[in-house]
């Protein structure tokens, strides 16, 4: 006999078996934390959004004073007036994207919904990176012309040797951000990648 | 309201209990890990509850929380270590009403359902629960044919576990 047909017919008969929970159990159970994947996704995402965006702002009040001597002002302005558009419209998105997962839809269409999420939060990463080099080069080029910042650099260092050093140090940054960022993606959406692609497509796995 | 809507919840599961505690003993293999998933697809379902309309049967709206509470929101929580083995505790009480190859049979083919995939445990629960393969499409998300695919696969691979 095929081995689920044996397994079948004794399945009803599991139910007799099978623990069985009065009404007060159930009542407590549902008064108990969710430990779900999509509670994390939700909290991390948000820590997410958040940390960037107090980043931001804490640049934005250090250097007011100085963007203005170092005749960055409008350029300042345009800078963090587009950014915080795009990060309104990027948490927009992500609250849209989180209130549409649901665990009553289809498997298939649950993990599209949750993957959709972690990619406007990929996406909103990928623009926070690309900032930092906009606003810290366009900064550092106005800066290193200042007579302040020519005057406490030690006589006889080349500019060639500043912006190497600044460069690195960017890249760094970037590649640090990057790759915590990779790791956390990487934690969340393991397990639910790999059971969307073995969902989603047939050919190709091997079933042994 | 809330808590109308709470003992009606309550009633319904308390009733269908047994489709939520077979999903549970397909995909874990202790009873401390049964509760746990048993306690999170519980919560799941409360809190899609409010949406359930009873167009479809409770029954079948239960069968998508479950599942998809077990192979995409569930996280394996550290405290559930691997005590005894649940299995055999079930089937021990069973075992004086079947002859012993028969229950043999049966154990060693939960073991093997448990080296399956997620997804495969949960195509392997539908067809248990008596659904055609056009249920198990509707419910999984994906298509008839990819179903059927995927099914069979899963016997061949039963079958290459058990009789090795």
């Amino acid at each position: 006999m095929d081995q689920l047909e044996l397994l079948k017919k004794n399945w009803k008969k599991l139910d007799h078996t099978l623990p069985k929970l009065s009404q007060e159990e159930i009542s407590n159970l549902i008064h108990k934390k969710s430990s779900s994947i999509v509670k994390w996704i939700f909290i991390i995402s948000l820590l997410e959004f958040i940390i960037p965006f107090f980043l931001l702002l804490f640049v934005d009040f250090d250097e007011y004073s100085e963007t203005k001597a170092l005749g960055l002002y409008n350029f300042s302005i345009a800078f963090y007036t587009v950014t915080y558009i795009v990060i309104i419209y990027f948490i927009y998105r992500f609250y849209k994207n989180y209130k549409s997962i649901s665990a009553d839809t289809n498997p298939k269409v649950l993990m599209q919904n949750i993957i959709k999420t972690r990619r406007s939060v990929k996406h909103y990463i990928w623009f926070n990176l690309a900032m930092i080099p906009i606003i810290s080069l366009v900064t550092l080029y106005k800066k290193f012309r200042t007579p302040d910042f020519l005057e406490k650099l030690p006589e006889g260092t080349s500019m060639l040797l500043v912006w190497f050093l600044t460069f690195v140090l960017v890249a760094v940054i970037i590649t640090l951000t990057w790759l915590f960022y990779r790791l956390l993606y990487g934690i969340l959406l393991h397990k639910l990648k790999k059971n969307y692609n073995e969902l989603v497509y047939s050919n190709g796995d091997d079933c042994g | 309201m809330t808590e109308e809507l709470e003992h009606r919840f309550i009633a319904d599961l308390e009733q269908h209990q047994n489709i939520v505690h077979k999903v549970c003993k397909l995909y874990t293999n202790n009873k401390d890990a049964h509760n746990d998933l048993f306690q999170e697809i519980t919560i799941q379902l409360w809190k899609a509850y409010p949406k359930f309309r009873g167009e479809a049967k409770f029954s079948t709206w239960m069968y998508r929380v479950a599942l998809n509470t077990a192979i995409t929101l569930y996280r394996k929580s550290k405290r559930t270590i691997k005590t005894q083995d649940f299995d055999s505790v079930l089937f021990k009480i069973e075992s004086s009403e079947y002859d012993d190859t028969e229950e043999q049979q049966l154990q060693l083919l939960y073991k093997a359902i448990h080296h399956l995939s997620d997804i495969e445990k949960a195509l392997v629960f539908l067809y248990l629960e008596d659904k055609n393969y056009r249920e198990i499409s509707e419910t999984m998300g994906i298509s008839e044919v990819n179903a059927r695919v995927k099914m069979n696969r899963v016997k061949n691979k039963l079958k290459k576990i058990v009789n090795p």
